[in-house]
């Protein structure tokens, strides 16, 4: 009964990855400019990974392995967002002008 | 106008080297040969006239501008010059363009030059434009390209990022230590002895390295698992927060109309600089359609996808919790960045839709808005006497 | 027994299940080469690159759990650090006179 709950949970945690990481990678394909595209990158992404690795903690159970993974997701939840905004700021001073609506899709 | 076209233009704005430069042109001024020199320090806006909060930032850039003067006067008579040997004028231009790039200000600089008979222009090397850090050379370059004379004023500049290292303590070394081993058993299984020597030999290195870059404040016992226990209480509203908001982002971006609306906006927080101003900033980031692009002190460049996006940043609920997770609950009591006006929105083609913004709380919270200056004040004491402001 | 290799539907078990999802996941990090390609500034390549390593992290934990070799997420610590400072130092370099953290 509890291993049932436990699988019917880890497909929902794969199927919430896995419509995340959908959106994330839609975004960054359909979006018109670098800023936009670093949204999803950072948000989405951010968190169908972390959808997805709780599926992966679920699946192998309590030990120093699902340790591990909770540090990953941890990790994955920290650099993300820094590093989407670290390009985002690249791109800032290089002077790549942010998309506003009315402008041509790039 | 009459003036002699060796007049100096100085573009001025806050930096730790401005008095230095000051003190570069004035002396510059009277070494010169020739009738009556002229200068003008010219503060260049960031702002628009029209723009919310604009009004803060202009009564910023003319007491910056007084103080310049007040510094000229004072090299003059240091000099033992006759103060009217030199005609020194202030100006804040550029208010009504929005400038975005190194050309814009170039272009801005020559028309006043012209317009005043000033052919030189002196450089403060840690001026900085809008929007980014030291852009120095590509304003340089791009002066260079209008037959302006350039010189950048030669300063002793302050080591940069000196802040970052600082002294260590036995209390950073025992924490970063302790953690480094702690993680190090993590990784490794807790499994015996060997682990536990090669641990013990890893995390010290760590922390003999490291400890100078580590904290800004000394980890105490009180204040830092209270912190670390608002930090947990903050984890599950910020996931919440993240979860439904991403569904939203989701919805915009799968719509086949893609209908977003992005937009820069620039807001004040009052977070206090460091590891506090980073985890607001990444919380921002994390919580969709909302990036933060640029972290300026307590100015946050943030990029937004859709006004939904932009409602929730200026409706602080990120900034309280953050601030309840530093320095908690009372600090947490403080008016929203729309309440403050400190928000605005770059780029926008009709300013007024936020211009009842301004209007409310524009007292009482400017008390450091020069922060850029020195951030390394006592980050705990200011956002408390900033929360008894935020009562009144 | 552990959980991936429990039978879920028709001899099939979570393990494959968890396969067919890191396959998925690797369409969507093949479609971001789309973006790494075309670009068009360096820092689109760059943020495709970034998300690609994201990918790859969680298909790296999906096939550990699903194969039963727990030593996978050692590797995806490892490979998450490595995008990290790959976007760092991508973006601190392409910035004249760096400044970017």
């Amino acid at each position: 009964m509890i291993t049932t709950a436990r699988i019917g949970l880890i497909a929902v945690f794969v199927a919430l990855g896995l419509f995340f990481t959908f959106v994330s990678a839609t975004g960054v394909i359909r979006l018109p400019d670098v800023f936009s595209r670093a949204h999803t990158a950072s948000q989405a992404d951010t968190l169908g990974a972390g959808f997805a690795l709780a599926a992966v903690a679920l699946t192998i159970g309590w030990g120093p392995t699902a340790v591990k993974t909770v540090l990953l997701l941890f990790f994955i939840f920290v650099t993300n967002p820094t590093a989407a905004h670290a390009i985002a700021r690249a791109a800032y001073e290089e002077g790549v002008e942010p998309w506003t609506r009315g402008d041509e899709r790039r | 106008m009459t003036a002699p076209a060796s007049g100096i233009v100085v573009p001025v704005k806050r930096s730790p080297t401005l008095r230095q430069t000051v003190g570069y042109v004035i002396q510059q001024a009277l070494d010169a040969d020739g009738d009556a020199p002229v200068i003008h320090f010219v503060s260049v806006a960031s702002w628009r006239a029209d723009d919310p909060g604009s009004d803060a930032d202009r009564r910023r850039a003319t007491e910056l501008l007084e103080q310049v003067e007040t510094w000229s006067r004072f090299e003059l008579e240091e000099a033992d010059a006759d103060p009217d040997a030199i005609t020194i004028e202030t100006a804040v231009i550029g208010d009504d363009d929005y400038l975005f790039s190194p050309a814009d200000y170039a272009e801005l600089l020559t028309a006043y030059g012209e317009s005043h008979g000033l052919g030189h222009v002196v450089v403060d090397p840690e001026y900085s434009l809008v929007g980014h850090t030291t852009l120095v050379e590509p304003l340089e370059f791009e002066l260079q390209q209008r037959k302006l004379s350039i010189e950048e004023a030669p300063v002793d500049r302050p080591t940069r990022r000196g802040r970052l290292t600082v002294s260590s303590t036995p209390a950073r070394f025992l924490t970063l230590f302790g953690t480094s081993f702690l993680f190090y058993q993590i990784l490794g299984g807790f499994s015996g002895l060997f682990d536990i020597v090669t641990g013990l030999a890893t995390a010290l290195v760590v922390a003999i390295a490291l400890d100078n870059v580590s904290f800004y404040r000394d980890p105490t016992l009180v204040e830092s698992p209270k912190r670390l226990a608002r930090g947990v209480i903050y984890v599950p509203y910020l996931l919440y927060e993240i979860v439904v908001s991403n569904l939203v982002v989701a919805r915009v971006i799968l719509d086949p109309r893609l209908d977003i609306d992005p937009r820069l906006t620039k807001v004040r927080v009052f977070v206090g600089s460091g590891f506090p101003l980073t985890t607001l900033a990444n919380s921002i980031t994390l919580t969709p359609g909302t990036l933060t692009v640029k972290a300026d002190d307590q100015e946050l460049y943030v990029h937004s996808l859709v006004p939904f996006a932009r409602d929730g940043l200026f409706d602080g609920a990120l900034e309280r919790w953050v601030r309840f997770v530093f320095y908690g609950r009372e600090a947490a009591r403080f008016p929203t960045p729309r309440e403050r006006g400190d928000t605005e929105i770059l780029q926008d083609p009709d300013a007024s839709s936020t211009a009842d913004a301004n209007a409310v709380a524009d007292g009482g919270v400017d008390v450091d808005g020069d922060s850029g200056v020195d951030d390394s004040t006592d980050i705990a004491d200011d956002s408390a006497t900033r929360s008894q402001e935020g009562e009144r | 027994m552990s959980v991936a290799d429990t039978t879920v539907i028709a001899g099939y078990t979570v393990g494959d299940g968890l396969l067919i999802a890191a396959a998925l996941f690797v369409t969507l990090a093949v479609a971001m080469l789309y973006r790494a390609i075309l670009g068009p500034t360096n820092q689109d390549r760059v943020l495709a690159v970034n998300v690609l390593g994201t990918n790859t992290v969680v298909i790296l934990a999906l096939l550990g759990a699903a194969l039963g070799e727990p030593w996978f997420l050692d590797i995806a610590l490892v490979y998450a650090l490595l995008n990290f400072l790959m976007s760092i130092a991508i973006s601190k370099f392409t910035v004249e006179r760096g400044g970017v953290i």
